[in-house]
């Protein structure tokens, strides 16, 4: 229809340059058409008198548009657009031979079947016509073939189209390759287009036409979009998830998901599918070190289509380290007692503490000799940094010099430990915290001292940020945890710690009487590590108010001491994008080294041992980056399926500084099942930004014509005339029975 | 629209009294050695010292019907707050906290500290009380009771409440004698009869004990200072006729107690 009226395609219009052939000036025709309007203006003002001023001016308009029409036409209009040289030019056809190509939903017929029918009906002869066409096959990377293999059942257990495009982008730097026919459903499995492959594709600028096959919607499927979890957690740790959903016809069904490990559930939640895309936060315990197979499933609902795609595995490696925390306490108060039974209680944590009970005794707990803390709070780095988190209770300021106070600060930013601030007499305001280097660490916006600790008991509840964080998390029953908080015993006492600063989570609040609710747990990434502010020293009363029984505030005191170090890297530090490789072997390691002060170490040797499945072995050697000082990477292949340890270490003149482990698994034939509907989305962005067009297989019978018009390859320029345009003649008519219709209206015929 | 403001009005002034630590209060008559009331009397603090206010029931002929919780009360605890005041970083009050055991105000307080137990007489309530406070973490000093009948009168309330923990000897190495203070060799603190008779002893109590109960992570819940009189040494720290160096004794001992009891 577009050609109908326009006579040429629109990528004429979208890539041409438009210009005037005549060889008379464009000043010349916009005079001329001054003058018409003038001249029509002077005639309409002479039989004001007549009609009215409105109807006169109305077939002023129409007249002068007629005129400057035919004038414009006098002056040639044209396009000029580049278009590749028959015969000259490739044009690649890029044929997805993944599995997600069999699925049948075009009508009856698989997606594979019908991009092979577009192609053996015209399409390749259409295309050969003009150009030389190469044909591919597509799914881990592109490889010619010829006509007789290129429709053979697919059979690639992914799809990469960014590695394919890359290996064209390759070939084009020595062929004139004049464009890409991609005919594939975009179920992508790298997660999409990369940045990389779109700007050499832009370099070559060989557009990418697509033509997209496949449903764009399921008709009643769900499906795990992503389930994200970290790489690593403590034994015994309760840890975050999140399940991503994806639904079509099922709006209002509740789903059933689940976290497992093995057959064994360790959380699972009944989800409303309210929406099309639905995030599931679910809490688990870690359980005992080790690596932990995790399945996020949801049970398949009746009538779904596609089950495949209902689970989702990940791997956690669970450690069995023992981090250390150093407490420093200013005065004796029975937080700190109730703080170090939780820690006692727990294998997973050392808390040391330095308790100031005179003021000039400290008395030490938890050190592993004499001499550690003896001379008080550390004063080198490699001292303090030796420690995975940090708590400062309610002590002064000004008990810290300057150096250690950069040590403080240093100790989330650099070493990337986790560094608790406690409200008390000496914390906080109080102690002068707010006018120190320390207070930019803080995830809260200190209020000048003066009377900011109170000792006045005051109710707890979640703020919304805390509802779904392992930190808060009291009852495994996200609602009933809710309650839990609000029904706890009055806290002792509250201090005034001021707005959270941006970026920062309010977790939990406190309701003084008389007050309005106030921060009581703030958290906030800090540098490498994190900071928190809980603004209080009487969550003691949880647990002299509660039934003996009552393991709440243990339970808080153990998650908040976890929550310190559970992230806190060591001196060497591995990892990699996937932990589970879906059918791909490829394992991008990479390893960041750091000496005991935690400066980027870049001299060091970095080593990765992987054990495999049948007793596989392997020793990888890691070169440093040259653009990051300290880190070290490579890519190592997983040569089958099945789990894999990589022990990394790292070395100085055969001393070791570092070491760290590494879980992952490789798991075959799951990628395409998922992500199994077309993707238009990412096709018509491929497309549009490679200066190419998305097709669907109706529209493609003219992708031979259109894609001739093209900057790539081989070209020459062509100038198209504008002005035998039909739609031209349509708007000369147009214009002049409009005038005329209006003149009989009026009768001023 | 009076009922109304009168209602909101008397809501907010209770849940205002309830917000606060319990405040310092006398006990006219029944204060064995009355002294004046020092400044910041009302301050509300991390800690003061928690008096145990307990019956005496079948035990109480001699002290009459006040029974024996207030001996040397109040100027013993407020002259040992001094000390804990002057020599420690505890935040502390003035002024001593009277801990009904008919109420559940010993939650409250998780440092307690009972004398002349050797005629406590508890309820059944008061025994099961007693034990969820030391089974959420309360700790417990007991002093001022001698010879063998009052031991026997203090154990048959403690065997209420733990009937499954023995008493036991405190070795010299256990923490709460050198949380703060070194008190690997203690001596033998007696009351202020020692000033007339130069006995350091009452009744058949010749030899002082340093006794305790452990909780299952070997933490003490319970301390005993028996065949000992720590609260005459605090109550006559000011007496010259009384030896200082019972009274150092007694007032490191006491704050060891307090300091090891907010650390353990």
């Amino acid at each position: 229809m577009f050609e109908f009226f326009f006579k040429y395609p629109p990528e004429v219009y979208s890539r041409g340059h438009y210009l005037l052939a005549s060889p008379w000036p464009w000043w010349a025709l916009a005079a001329l058409i001054g003058i018409a309007a003038g001249g029509f203006l002077w005639n309409a003002r002479r039989h004001w008198n007549l009609i009215s001023r409105s109807r006169a001016l109305a077939i002023w308009g129409l007249q002068t548009a007629m005129v400057a029409l035919l004038l414009l036409l006098l002056w040639r209009p044209a396009i000029s657009v580049a278009t590749l040289r028959p015969q000259q030019n490739i044009v690649a056809v890029l044929l997805d031979s993944s599995r997600s190509m069999t699925i049948a939903d075009e009508d009856g017929r698989s997606r594979f079947e019908a991009a092979s029918q577009l192609l053996k009906d015209g399409l390749i002869d259409s295309l050969g016509r003009r150009f030389q066409v190469r044909l591919y096959r597509f799914g881990d990377d592109a490889h010619r073939v010829d006509a007789a293999h290129l429709f053979n059942p697919p059979d690639s257990g992914v799809t990469r189209i960014a590695r394919s495009l890359q290996d064209i982008a390759v070939e084009s730097a020595s062929l004139p390759f004049g464009a890409v026919v991609l005919l594939s459903d975009g179920a992508e499995n790298a997660g999409g287009i990369d940045f990389d492959t779109i700007q050499r594709l832009r370099q070559t600028r060989i557009p990418v036409q697509t033509v997209g096959f496949g449903k764009e919607r399921l008709g009643r499927d769900i499906e795990v979009e992503d389930f994200s979890v970290p790489q690593r957690a403590l034994a015994g740790s309760r840890v975050e998830a999140r399940i991503a959903l994806r639904q079509s016809g099922l709006t209002g069904e509740t789903a059933r998901v689940t976290i497992r490990d093995g057959e064994n559930v360790l959380a699972a939640q009944n989800v409303n599918l309210t929406n099309e895309a639905i995030a599931v936060p679910l809490i688990f315990n870690a359980g005992a070190a080790g690596a932990l197979n995790l399945i996020a499933r949801v049970d398949p609902l009746p009538g779904e289509e596609h089950t495949a795609n209902n689970a989702v595995a990940r791997v956690v490696n669970v450690s069995a380290r023992k981090p250390r925390i150093l407490y420093v306490e200013g005065e004796p108060r029975w937080e700190y007692k109730f703080m170090r039974r939780a820690a006692d209680d727990d294998p997973q944590i050392e808390l040391v503490s330095m308790l100031r009970t005179t003021p000039n005794k400290i008395y030490r707990q938890g050190v592993r000799d004499q001499s550690e803390l003896e001379q008080g709070f550390p004063t080198k780095a490699e001292e303090l940094f030796a420690y995975d988190g940090l708590i400062i209770g309610s002590v002064e300021a000004s008990w810290f010099t300057p150096a250690q106070q950069d040590l403080i600060r240093e100790f989330a930013g650099r070493r990337g430990g986790g560094v608790l601030f406690l409200g008390g007499r000496f914390g906080l305001s109080e102690g002068g915290w707010g006018a120190t280097d320390v207070a930019e660490m803080l995830p809260v916006r200190l209020p000048p001292a003066g009377a900011t600790f109170q000792r006045v008991y005051s109710n707890t509840e979640l703020a919304p940020a805390g509802v779904d964080t392992a930190l808060c998390r009291l009852d495994d029953d996200p609602q009933k945890n809710v309650e839990r908080w609000k029904k706890m015993p009055e806290i002792a006492n509250w201090q005034l710690v001021g707005d959270p600063k941006p970026g920062a989570a309010l977790l939990a609040e406190m309701i003084p009487p008389g007050h309005r609710k106030t921060p009581l747990l703030v958290t906030e990434p800090y540098g490498r590590g994190r900071t928190a502010v809980l603004a209080t020293g009487g969550m003691w009363r949880w647990q002299m108010r509660s039934d003996h029984t009552d393991k709440t505030l243990p339970t808080f005191w153990r998650q908040m001491l976890r929550w310190l170090v559970n992230d806190t890297p060591g001196t060497a530090v591995a990892a990699t994008p996937h932990q589970v490789l879906q059918d791909e072997d490829r394992l991008p390691l990479r390893v960041e080294v750091r000496d005991k002060s935690y400066q980027p170490l870049g001299s060091a040797m970095v080593q990765a041992h992987f054990v495999g499945p049948d007793g596989l072995s392997d020793t990888l050697r890691l070169l440093p980056v040259g653009s990051e000082a300290g880190v070290y990477s490579a890519d190592w292949s997983a040569p089958r399926p099945g789990a894999y340890l990589a022990e990394v270490t790292a070395s100085v003149n055969g001393a070791e500084i570092g070491r760290d482990v590494l879980t992952f698994r490789r798991n075959d034939g799951v990628a395409e099942n998922f992500r199994t509907t077309q993707n238009r989305d990412l096709l018509e962005k491929l497309s549009l930004q490679t200066a190419g067009r998305y097709y669907t297989p109706r529209d493609a019978r003219h992708l031979a014509d259109e894609i001739s018009y093209s900057e790539a390859g081989i070209t020459s320029r062509e100038m198209l005339d504008l002005w035998d345009l039909p739609v031209v003649l349509l708007l000369a008519l147009g214009l002049r029975a409009a005038e005329w219709l209006l003149r009989r209206r009026w009768g001023v015929v | 629209m009076r009922v109304w403001f009168l209602g909101i009005t008397a809501v907010c002034f209770s849940i205002t009294a309830v917000a606060f630590q319990a405040n310092f209060k006398q006990y006219p008559g029944e204060e064995d050695n009355p002294t004046a009331v020092p400044s910041g009397a009302f301050e509300r603090t991390e800690w003061t010292f928690a008096r145990l206010r307990y019956p005496s029931g079948r035990y109480a002929e001699y002290a009459g019907e006040k029974g024996t919780w207030p001996t040397d009360f109040p100027k013993a605890d407020r002259q040992f707050l001094q000390g804990v005041r002057r020599l420690t970083r505890i935040h502390a009050r003035s002024t001593e906290q009277v801990i009904d055991l008919n109420t559940d105000e010993i939650f409250n307080w998780p440092w307690v500290y009972a004398v002349e137990v050797g005629h406590w007489d508890l309820t059944d309530a008061q025994v099961k009380m007693m034990r969820e406070y030391f089974e959420r973490g309360g700790f417990l000093m007991v002093d001022d009771f001698h010879g063998t009948y009052e031991w026997q009168v203090f154990v048959a309330s403690m065997s209420r409440i733990f009937p499954d923990r023995p008493i036991v000897e405190i070795a010299d190495a256990d923490p709460i004698f050198h949380v703060l203070y070194d008190l690997g060799k203690r001596v033998q603190v007696p009351g202020l009869q020692y000033v007339y008779s130069g006995k350091l002893y009452e009744k058949d109590g010749i030899v002082p004990h340093w006794r305790g109960i452990y909780d299952d992570k070997g933490r003490l819940m319970v301390t005993m200072c028996f065949n000992q009189d720590d609260g005459d040494a605090w109550e006559h720290a000011d007496n010259p006729q009384y030896p200082e160096q019972f009274t150092s004794q007694a007032y490191r001992l006491g704050i060891n107690y307090i300091i090891y009891s907010m650390t353990h």
